[in-house]
């Protein structure tokens, strides 16, 4: 197990499409810095214009957890679309290339060859979450300074410099957990389709009506507090005033059940299949 | 036997590809199988390689080693963005293997590949590729290997180099090798049995000689004084240059070539023709 799990982490990084996915997100990133920098400020000085006249605002408001922030909202779309490409197509390129079928006449067994692609997916998840969580920081720090950080969540939430680094850490690792899921979906979708286009528009397909489904109210209680759309934006609830601790550990165990399923299912399938 | 697939069937939802097949090959043995496109050869090899499951039937692999059957199918599938020595690195570690830098130049050497060569395999020529894959095929010592359509792709002296590995394989180290070719002639130079697939069916087996001289119905014959023989003018031969195409079975050719040696005529070679039609019926 731990020989393929080597051997796919020295595949993933012997491709160029690895360091391709990484320099997209470290451009987007870039992106949302230069935006910032040459409109955020008049931006928020029409938001805040009249309530700059009944409070007082400590340091630039335009700082660093702001953007930092602004950064993580990559978690909705960009980021889990850069993921499912990447990861989906560690499994489709092997069908594509038949290099799948000349792994499966090695002595090694199915269920052991899928569940490390699962596991150097998850593990790529995490090394790329840390990597935009460090450069986000790195950048948005060195450029920005650090400061209060406002945030608009229903209504206008204000937290201090410190607070708001706190709420910014966990809002990356709980972040992490969604990016594995939609990770973990991308791969089972691509050992059921197989090819590397029919892949990558089932998987965007599935992120796009994750998104859709998630601003549905459904006013069912199974509906809301269960299916899976409703646990994947889990990390934004670090940004109302009171952290719904109890909510964001129900959401991420079960979407961490969810990942499991969808994994087992996937290897399941996988070892069902006949290697053509 | 090494390795032993007893009636074995296989289909794809409306399509019998493979219908109750039965095939063996011994250790030291080369086994061929014909047969056109469609014919079922790839899914008869996938099933004896265990990457696919019949729908009945059995696989019997007569081996205790860890991997007792290698194979390449239809093509050398590689890690093309992976210089040779990587590809090989890959498929070592994922068995397991205890590897070093003078272990894949042994391999590289074994097979014919240079070893100076560091540029990914998406370089490589098709005979190149075929001899990684059959690298490949023999990490970790099996005890018998597959080859479905090695030669497809190759130039005659890719075809001829490769066809030298296979016998080297086969008498050399002892392994039983199955191979398939749409190429008869080179078949039929190194194969010791042949089966015929058509339409799934196994319609023809036995050794490559039993075969070849039952679908035998013409010889080539050249030499440099041809045109003066008389003897295959009374068999009615067409002649082209110094060739002589005449119609005769196995079972005539020795008498045949008797006559001609007592006319002066100095045989150079004698071909067989192989109606493929023939070979192809059931």
């Amino acid at each position: 197990m731990k020989n393929l799990i080597i051997a796919e982490v020295h595949k993933l990084f012997k491709q160029g499409k690895t360091y391709y996915a990484i320099g997209a997100i470290f451009l987007i990133e870039l992106i949302i810095l230069f935006s910032a920098y040459s409109q955020g400020q008049s931006v928020l000085d029409i938001l805040l214009d009249n309530l700059k006249k009944s409070f007082y605002f400590e340091g630039n408001l335009l700082n660093g957890n702001l953007l930092i922030y602004l950064i993580l909202n990559t978690l909705w779309f960009h980021l889990p679309l850069i993921l499912i490409i990447i990861i989906s197509g560690s499994v489709t390129s092997e069908y594509k290339d038949r290099t799948l079928l000349s792994i499966m006449l090695q002595p090694i067994s199915k269920w052991k060859f899928i569940l490390s692609k699962y596991i150097v997916g998850i593990l790529f998840t995490l090394v790329i979450v840390f990597f935009l969580a460090i450069t986000s920081f790195l950048f948005s720090y060195g450029v920005f300074g650090q400061g209060d950080l406002i945030v608009y969540l229903d209504t206008l939430n204000f937290f201090e410099a410190s607070d708001a680094l706190y709420r910014i850490k966990h809002a990356f690792i709980f972040g992490a957990i969604s990016m594995v899921f939609y990770s973990i979906v991308s791969i089972t979708i691509a050992i059921i389709l197989e090819e590397t286009t029919k892949t990558w528009i089932a998987a965007a397909f599935f992120l796009i009506i994750s998104n859709i489904l998630l601003k549905v109210n459904f006013n069912n209680y199974f509906l809301d507090n269960w299916l899976y759309v409703k646990l994947t934006d889990t990390w934004q609830y670090l940004f109302y005033f009171e952290i719904p601790w109890g909510k964001i550990y129900w959401n991420t165990s079960l979407l961490i059940v969810y990942s499991a399923v969808t994994m087992i299912v996937g290897i399941i399938i996988f070892n069902k299949k006949d290697i053509a | 036997m090494i390795i032993s697939g007893q009636n074995l069937s296989k289909s794809y939802k409306s399509i019998k590809a493979l219908d109750n097949v039965s095939v063996t090959c011994a250790a030291g043995e080369i086994v061929g199988v014909v047969g056109a496109n469609g014919s079922g050869k790839s899914t008869l090899f996938k099933i004896l390689l265990k990457v696919m499951k019949p729908d009945s039937g059995t696989v019997t692999i007569n081996s205790k080693r860890k991997k007792p059957i290698g194979g390449i199918i239809e093509k050398p599938a590689l890690y093309e963005y992976l210089n040779a020595y990587g590809n090989l690195k890959i498929f070592a570690s994922i068995q397991g293997l205890e590897t070093n830098n003078q272990f894949f130049l042994d391999c590289l050497t074994k097979v014919g590949l240079p070893i100076d060569r560091k540029d990914p395999v998406r370089n490589f020529s098709m005979g190149m590729k075929q001899r990684l894959g059959i690298a490949i095929a023999l990490l970790n010592n099996p005890e018998c290997v597959i080859l479905d359509e090695p030669f497809s792709g190759l130039d005659p002296i890719g075809i001829t180099s490769l066809k030298n590995l296979i016998i080297d394989l086969a008498e050399k180290e002892g392994l039983a090798v199955f191979i398939s070719s749409h190429i008869l002639d080179e078949l039929n130079k190194i194969c010791h049995k042949l089966n015929v697939l058509k339409n799934g069916k196994l319609i023809h087996s036995g050794t490559t000689q039993e075969l070849i001289n039952e679908s035998t119905f013409a010889f080539n014959i050249t030499a440099p004084n041809i045109m003066s023989s008389s003897i295959l003018k009374t068999h009615k031969a067409s002649f082209k240059n110094n060739q002589a195409y005449v119609n005769v079975g196995t079972d005539k050719i020795s008498e045949l070539i008797k006559e001609l040696h007592r006319e002066n005529i100095h045989i150079t070679s004698c071909v067989p023709e192989v109606n493929m039609n023939k070979m192809f019926e059931n």
